[in-house]
């Protein structure tokens, strides 16, 4: 073994290891560091000395052009290289990674398909396995052996072994290099490994490493690596090694990368998210790493505690029996100390009464863990993530991992900067907060947000950082570019929708000046009239974010001009289906018009609308529609409407036509057949006028009308047929000359057309 | 086994009918045993899970399931925590009690059944009247009950179903538990529970509020649920195993029953339990009752002694029918609906199930 250096090989992210290792390298005194991990990031590593660095970490490597590839290589305060990286920097001593460079691996790897999908590593320096359920041996080594042992968490294993050996310090990761010696040399060299090449040339990487800073002329060199890499660091200085590794590195493709700290989550140490470290439990390690005795109580207490905030019963005494069950329960599994396994059992039987609900929140608070790391405001980031940190910083909105919720007042000026903040981020695809409907508060001028922030989503901010320095800028720019790009006027609406509620007036120019360009040439009306009623939404209520709402007001002007002219052509000739989505258009705008309350712009809408009922050729259910509303607008009086109901309804026309002339003119309300006497006794007259074929015809669709009353209007429906006679004086009819016989004869068919019940005699005389 | 001067007896207790398992299993136990424990907590959990000692002997399994769960009450009983067993009818709470008493105190008899007339007395302690009476009280005319008896010999006492005990009646158990005396204030004078002494009841989790235990009551025990079986092969398993040793307790001339046709009885169990069919595809009624692993095991037996004294003495479709169709209906109405449904749309359809089909449809 050569004096110059020394090789700690670590578990991953383990306590017990890093426990181990903080004491070895006191013990050994180093005068240089090496650490696996990239030395691309060589250059941030002095950042890690500073106390507001709190761990978890990330330490990000990317492609600046494409941030999308991008490597992360999480720490937390438990992990071993970061005791490495902190031991070298508070005393002063050189600290480098020396695993293979990103600028390599990145380089040679084919941009992902999937932007959301990049390659992370499941451990710091291992590569992802290729099915995350499967773990191989060189992944966690030390954990397969810790199983071997009977001990189902490596990091019990690792305190017993330590425990076994206490005389010399260190002299623990002696014994793992000969046991990873020996795993090696079974691991059969075409087996299950997955990038044989790749894990030669790291290795061969970290040998070079070695070698320079011993041609530097360090004395006592501490090298920490993945326990499955530390023999392979050995045969630094065998004869022909260093040619044999220069080869092996030769010709490897670049690519340009830059790096970042970023703040982590326990949640994302966890095996159960994407770019999880394969940390089952990071919040329990966090407890083992910072109490080495009591670990069982602690955890016992915190979980009883958690559990009374829900107001469930948990006791000091139910702790002390908690705490016995588990040492009993490890005992008679022959362990020296309850592992995680007992602890969680324990909990179960004793804190939960057997329930397993509770355990749910245990895992996810004490075992998961929502811990988020932090890194100083001037750590080095792009421009638009300082810009951030600030602006969280200064609106209160700190980013934590668990999900808080905000209800904002948009009339308070600090609650509407926030509200502006988190769409401006909805935009840029960072998707933090999350707006949500809440009942029992109304009124425009509340939001409901629900915030749970990421660390993924430094990904998004880095991508985004192309668009602008700030995050106004940014949404502002990215908007602007979508509105380019943007195919529909249906799109671009929308986007409006957003950037007003995101106040960005540069890009709400360039959309307004999108859709008045996409208005003026596409001259599709449709579309015209589908953007329509959200502006005019937008109109009537922006006033509440204090947005210009002028400038949309001309461009809803514009808009309605266009379909006031183009409707009658977009209107003809439509087929039953068309027809139909034809008659939500203009329901829609007839309520945006409501909205709007400008007298001009009704008139002219209502002067269309009377244009198009009078159009020949046009579909019956949109003509008796446009004939409705302009009786609720009171533009024609009931005599007009009358006029045409009857013209409408009069035996010349197809019985299908008046059906859907009906359908269009009722829809939606009997009420104004119950209380309109002349409107009634029209549609009584033509249907008593209806002979037995034209009959059969129509009845499906008045059925189809009908159906739509509400079940209160069905009724009294019914019981103005029944009391038709005795009841309110029939105007237009002329009831003197009343023919009973034949009314009669109709009356049980409209009841059953009215779904009422038509009592077979009496009522009729 | 042998059969000796208690050949007469139905059903004997699991101390007697595994006597020599117990034995062979004490004689091997180094471990540490608590006090007045028969066997080490390890010995108790392999008399409980089965396996096979030096010397080749073999210890049947006597809960097959769960191996936590099991842990979870032998150190819930070590600690002298008070242990109870919940769980849907038929899940082998009283089948686990039994046999942890047995294990730990050699000695499963120290029982009382909780009913909704269960009395303070039989928890507690009654009176000879007559002694009351002649002599006045004295510790001759107290009646001790199996809970009093348990706790002067450090032993394991047994409350079945203690949710049906009145709510008032339940809590005298709580100075039991949490003082380990009964104090006897006629007498002025109080017993003290020996070393050894606990606790296991048993309750029923399907109709809960019967009579809730109160939280000062509950806080007293260690809870475990037991659950159905997780899988089709070990209830299979469960049932065959069970089956076998009743055939044997009940002398049932005949073969033993087929796999096949425990594989197919568990399997309708299964499915009207979980309200779907194996395959996830199909969605089903469950009926009223609770479709448990005791029930499936009471139908082989009745099908195997349909065989053995009317038939062949082969298990037929048959002979399971109209077990089946007991187990399964209940609720006169519901069930047999739910029933009728399940034999129409899966029996009916699925190859190699005609003759079940025709034998329950013959029931209905």
């Amino acid at each position: 073994m050569p004096d110059v250096f020394r090789v700690f090989g670590v578990r991953h992210h383990g306590p017990g290891s890093a426990r181990s290792l903080r004491a070895a390298l006191e013990a050994y005194e180093p005068d240089a560091v090496l650490i696996e991990g990239p030395p691309d990031a060589n250059s941030a590593l002095p950042l890690a000395a500073q106390d507001e660095m709190k761990p978890p970490l990330a330490l990000l490597v990317y492609v600046p052009d494409e941030p999308q590839r991008a490597v992360f290589y999480p720490f937390a305060a438990f992990s071993p290289e970061w005791v490495a990286i902190r031991h070298g920097l508070s005393r002063k001593i050189p600290v480098r990674f020396m695993d293979l460079p990103q600028i390599h691996c990145l380089g040679s790897e084919k941009p992902p398909a999937n932007e959301t999908q990049f390659n992370a590593p499941p451990l710091v320096g291992e590569p992802s396995p290729p099915n995350g359920q499967e773990a191989e041996i060189w992944q966690d080594p030390l954990g397969l052996l810790a199983q071997v042992a009977g001990f189902e968490d490596g990091e019990r294993w690792w305190d017993h072994l330590v425990e076994s050996r206490r005389d010399e310090k260190g002299a623990v990761f002696d014994a793992i290099t000969d046991a990873m010696a020996v795993l090696r040399e079974d691991q059969n060299p075409a087996g299950p490994r997955r990038d044989e090449a790749r894990e030669r040339q790291r290795e061969a990487f970290m040998r070079k490493t070695i070698r320079a800073a011993i041609a530097e002329g360090h004395q006592r060199i501490a090298i920490v690596c993945g326990a499955w890499h530390a023999p392979a660091l050995l045969d630094v200085e065998k004869k022909g090694s260093a040619a044999a590794d220069n080869a092996l590195l030769k010709g490897l493709p670049k690519v340009k990368t830059a790096v970042a700290w970023t703040p982590w989550s326990y949640d994302r140490l966890s095996f159960r998210s994407g770019y999880g470290a394969g940390v089952a439990s990071p919040a329990y390690y966090d407890l083992l790493w910072k109490y080495e005795q009591h670990v069982a109580i602690h955890w016992l207490t915190r979980a009883a505690r958690l559990i009374r905030k829900q107001d469930l019963d948990a006791s000091s005494a139910h702790i002390i029996e908690a705490v016995r069950l588990a040492e009993a329960l490890a005992a008679l599994r022959g362990r020296p100390q309850p592992g995680l396994d007992e602890l969680v059992e324990a909990a179960l039987a004793v804190l939960c009464s057997g329930n397993e609900a509770p355990l749910q929140l245990i895992r996810r608070k004490l075992i998961i863990g929502d811990r988020l790391g932090s890194v100083p405001e001037d750590a080095p980031a792009t421009p638009l993530q300082q810009n951030l940190l600030a602006l969280q910083k200064r609106l209160r909105l700190p980013a934590t991992a668990d999900e808080q919720d905000y209800d904002l007042d948009l009339r308070k000026p600090l609650d509407l900067e926030r509200s502006r903040l988190l769409h401006r981020l909805n935009l840029l695809n960072v998707r933090w907060g999350d707006q949500r409907e809440e009942r029992g508060k109304k009124g425009t001028f509340h939001e409901f947000w629900r915030l749970a922030w990421k660390p993924e989503f430094v990904i998004e901010l880095i991508a985004a950082g192309r668009w602008g320095n700030t995050v106004e800028a940014a949404a502002s720019a990215f908007a602007g570019d979508r509105a380019l790009h943007a195919d529909s006027l249906g799109t671009l609406v929308a986007l409006l929708d957003d950037a007003l509620l995101a106040d960005l007036p540069d890009a709400v120019g360039s959309l307004l000046a999108a859709i008045q360009q996409h208005a003026a040439l596409g001259g599709d009306v449709l579309q015209l009239m589908d953007a329509l009623p959200p502006l005019a939404r937008i109109g009537r209520y922006g006033n509440v974010r204090q947005t210009d709402v002028a400038i949309i007001l001309s461009v809803v002007e514009g808009l309605l001009t266009r379909v006031c002219v183009g409707i009658s052509a977009a209107a003809g000739s439509l087929d039953d289906d068309a027809a139909r989505q034809m008659f939500a258009r203009i329901n829609g705008i007839h309520d945006s018009i409501g909205l709007l309350q400008n007298d001009a712009q009704r008139d002219q809408w209502l002067a269309a609308l009377s244009k198009l009922a009078d159009q020949s050729g046009l579909n019956a259910l949109v003509a008796g529609r446009a004939v409705r509303l302009l009786h609720d607008a009171g533009f024609w009086q009931h005599e007009e409407v009358g006029r045409r109901l009857s013209l409408a309804l009069s035996t010349g026309n197809d019985p299908a036509h008046a059906a859907g002339w009906i359908e269009g003119f009722l829809s939606g309300s009997g009420a104004l057949l119950i209380h309109d006497e002349p409107i009634w006794s029209l549609v009584d007259n033509w249907l008593s006028d209806l002979g037995p074929d034209h009959f059969a015809t129509v009845l499906p669709l008045l059925r189809r009308t009908f159906a739509t009353f509400h079940a209160p209007e069905r009724r009294q429906l019914g019981e103005r047929v029944k009391s038709r006679s005795g009841g309110a004086p029939v105007g237009s009819a002329p009831s003197d000359e009343f023919d009973y016989e034949r009314a009669d004869a109709v009356l049980p068919l409209l009841a059953k057309i009215l779904g009422v019940q038509y009592p077979s005699a009496g009522s009729a005389q | 086994m042998k059969k000796d001067g208690t050949q007469a007896v139905l059903r004997r207790h699991a101390e007697e009918q595994f006597a020599e398992e117990l034995a062979a299993l004490a004689k091997q136990d180094d471990r540490q045993r608590p006090p007045n424990w028969k066997l080490s907590p390890w010995g108790v959990a392999h008399y409980i899970l089965g396996g096979k000692l030096d010397r080749g002997i073999e210890i049947t399994p006597k809960y097959i399931g769960n191996r936590r769960l099991v842990e979870i009450a032998i150190a819930t009983l070590a600690t002298d925590r008070a242990l109870l067993l919940l769980g849907v009818p038929g899940t082998a709470k009283t089948w686990l009690s039994e046999h942890l008493a047995a294990a730990i105190s050699g000695d499963s008899t120290l029982l009382v059944q909780g009913t909704a007339g269960t009395a303070e007395e039989t928890i507690r302690y009654g009176w000879n009247y007559a002694l009351l009476l002649a002599k006045g009280p004295s510790r001759e005319a107290l009646v001790p009950s199996p809970v009093m008896r348990a706790m002067q010999e450090g032993k394991i006492a047994r409350v079945e179903e203690l949710t049906r005990i009145p709510a008032d009646v339940q809590d005298t158990l709580i100075t039991i538990l949490s003082e380990k005396t009964l104090p006897i204030p006629e007498l002025d004078d109080e017993v003290q529970a020996v070393k050894g002494f606990n606790v296991i009841a048993t309750a029923n989790n399907r109709d809960r509020g019967v009579n809730e235990l109160s939280s000062a009551l509950r806080r007293r025990f260690n809870t475990v649920i037991l659950p159905t079986p997780a899988t089709a092969d070990e209830e299979v398993s469960i049932v065959k195993t069970r089956v076998e040793a009743l055939g044997r307790a009940l002398e049932l001339p005949g073969d033993a029953p087929p796999v096949e046709e425990i594989r197919r009885i568990v399997a309708i169990f299964r499915e009207l339990r979980d309200g779907k069919t194996t395959d996830g595809k199909t969605k089903l009624k469950s009926p009223s009752g609770s479709m448990s692993t005791a029930e499936a095991i009471s139908v082989v037996n009745s099908g195997l002694a349909l065989a053995a004294h009317f038939g062949d003495g082969k298990l037929r479709a048959g002979d399971v029918a109209s077990g089946l169709t007991g187990a399964i209906v209940k609720d006169p109405v519901q069930d047999a609906i739910v029933w009728k449904e399940y034999l129409e749309t899966v029996v009916k359809e699925r190859e190699g199930w005609s003759d079940l089909y025709r034998a329950c449809r013959e029931t209905l």
